[in-house]
């Protein structure tokens, strides 16, 4: 198949990667050049412009860092929606991968289908190290009839893949997992913070808990790269600030009570304001351990 | 002096009315055309647009909802800039006296200052009470000259009137203000539950509190709302909602951790969710009511 990909970064290269190993002609495009040198050697073919792109591609795949730079990509000068026209092109499928706003998701989606172009939303969770594995779980908002058609190539990029609803609906999915993900990176760091200022051992801890009913694979995975001060990202803290403001702002627009996620949202502010932006958000300990004169 | 007012609601129409009455001439504006009658009966000139204002009127007043509102008044089709004195008009000088972010505050100012038009930022404390009664606290950002050039128009509405720094630092303060406010009154509903949930008549400790060292303006005004269950909107709470979204906005944008007035946002997002934005703010008892059964 003829598949473009937007957005070479820490995720998205190894996802393309997926797609050119599965035996797929990938078209690319990217702001740095150098985000295409890993697909030198594998037959990609270099595009000047998304609208370039679009012209020979069946299914476009964005992955890109947030709602304007989405909205640039597919409807901005020299932007797919711009290439589809171009090439009198119909059936131009895209699958934005990204994490942004259910509201931009609806809004780029009504105005792709006004152009006869389907979009899916399928946000990932995973981080890096799902995305290199091929293991992400993806959340995916749009018809069902486009869903079965890009199902395939999910297969290659993740364990797992969820029609959730309708166009925003991915989006609607991922501000949950971002809502459990960072309110429980808190809450371990927070237990781990009580227990070593208690004078107990929190690998002690964490091992008792993995038994019981506060079991979690953020108790687990995330848990055990704070034990052993790794905070090397992973998935940077600025990044889960960035999506627990999404959320915060559906909640203001929808008159909603978030009031864990807003506490945590509070302390992601800090960890970036601290310095902590770049670290894994698992730094979330770090910040605690500072903030009780313990650093 | 030839003055415009734009922004007739209730916070606008008085203050319009004290300029009027100190003699100077004045050209108004407002979305809303039943809001000018008042105006026009003591002498007022109604406009058909913002750009017929600034035709007019040398310095201009501005008194609207949101970000977005003044942005379009000042800068879009129909707008202020359109009557400046490089485009043949007598405007040379705004004074937004609205409430909105401070970035875009910098960004009118900076739009304005390359037509050769100054501007401060001059946000209001006090509600409609102090406007009524030329009794406002006004914070105000931007060039010193200007302020002085205004400060005798500033002299007719308020009492208080603090030159806090460079454009945008009028709504820095404003922000605080909201900020303390606020959470002042959420203190003031939890204490007043917490009163009547343990059976004790709230009256006798808001009372007995008034004298003490939590004696504060808004137990004495929001908290006798409360006590009276008098809920008619002073000053309307969707107002604080748009404010909050506000001030966790730059809170996110500045890696600045807020934690008090984020739990405020999510209480003040409940309260819009139970349909009482257009009511006073001292409904914010009532959210906590709702949380402790009590309907």
């Amino acid at each position: 198949m003829q598949i473009g990909f937007i957005g070479l970064g820490l995720m998205g290269c190894p996802m393309a990667q997926h797609l050119a190993r599965a035996g797929h002609s990938l078209h690319l495009w990217a702001r740095r050049p150098a985000a295409l040198e890993p697909f030198k050697d594998i037959g990609a073919h270099a595009h000047v412009s998304a609208a370039e792109v679009a012209k020979h591609a069946e299914i476009v795949i964005t992955m890109v860092a947030d709602g304007p730079d989405v909205a640039q990509v597919c409807l901005g000068a020299g932007g797919l929606s711009e290439g589809a026209a171009a090439a009198g092109k119909a059936g131009l499928i895209i699958v934005d991968m990204s994490t942004i706003a259910p509201a931009v998701a609806r809004d780029v989606g009504a105005q792709l289908a006004a152009k006869g172009i389907e979009f899916l939303d399928a946000p990932v969770s995973g981080g890096e190290v799902g995305a290199k594995a091929a293991s992400l779980t993806i959340m995916v908002g749009g018809k069902a009839s486009v869903f079965d058609k890009v199902k395939p190539l999910f297969e290659k990029l993740g364990k797992s893949s969820t029609l959730i609803g309708d166009c925003g609906a991915g989006q609607v999915a991922k501000a949950c997992n971002q809502i459990l993900t960072g309110v429980g990176v808190a809450a371990v760091a927070e237990a781990f913070n009580f227990a070593r200022k208690s004078g107990v051992d929190p690998a002690r801890v964490r091992e008792a808990l993995l038994g019981g009913f506060a079991y979690s694979k953020i108790l687990e995975n995330h848990g055990q790269r704070m034990l052993d001060r790794n905070f090397k990202p992973g998935f940077k803290a600025w990044m889960h600030q960035k999506d627990l403001r999404i959320v915060m702002e559906e909640a203001h627009k929808l008159g909603l009570m978030l009031p864990g996620a807003a506490a945590t949202a509070q302390m992601f502010n800090a960890m970036v304001g601290s310095g902590l932006g770049e670290e894994d958000s698992i730094a979330m300990l770090k910040l605690l351990e500072r903030m009780s004169g313990s650093e | 002096m030839n003055l415009g007012f734009i922004g007739l609601g209730a916070m606008g129409r008085p203050l319009a009315a004290h300029l009027l009455r100190a003699g100077h001439a004045l050209a108004v504006w407002s979305r809303r055309p039943e809001t000018k009658a008042p105006l026009l009966a003591a002498g007022a000139q109604v406009c058909a647009s913002p750009a017929e204002v600034a035709r007019h009127a040398e310095i201009v007043f501005t008194m609207v909802t949101g970000s977005d509102d003044v942005a379009a008044v000042v800068l879009g089709d129909q707008g202020l800039i359109h009557g400046c004195v490089a485009a043949g008009g007598q405007f040379s000088t705004l004074v937004d006296m609205s409430t909105i972010a401070p970035a875009t505050a910098c960004h009118i100012a900076r739009s304005l200052d390359e037509r050769g038009v100054r501007m401060l930022d001059a946000p209001v404390s006090g509600g409609v009470t102090a406007a009524e009664g030329a009794a406002l606290a006004i914070m105000v950002g931007g060039p010193a000259e200007t302020l002085e050039l205004v400060r005798p128009l500033f002299e007719l509405l308020g009492k208080t009137i603090v030159h806090v720094g460079e454009n945008g630092a009028g709504q820095v303060a404003k922000a605080c203000n909201q900020m303390v406010m606020v959470a002042a009154i959420e203190a003031g509903a939890e204490a007043m539950r917490l009163a009547t949930a343990s059976g004790v008549d709230p009256a006798k400790v808001r009372q007995a509190l008034l004298a003490g060292s939590a004696g504060s303006r808004v137990l004495e005004v929001f908290g006798a709302r409360m006590v009276n269950r008098d809920f008619q909107a002073g000053v309307e709470a969707r107002l604080h909602h748009k404010d909050f979204g506000i001030l966790l906005d730059e809170a996110h944008r500045l890696g600045c951790p807020l934690p008090i007035a984020a739990v405020v946002g999510q209480q003040l997002n409940s309260l819009m969710a139970q349909g009482w934005g257009r009511d006073d703010s001292a409904s914010l008892l009532r959210v906590v009511e709702r949380g402790s059964g009590r309907k």
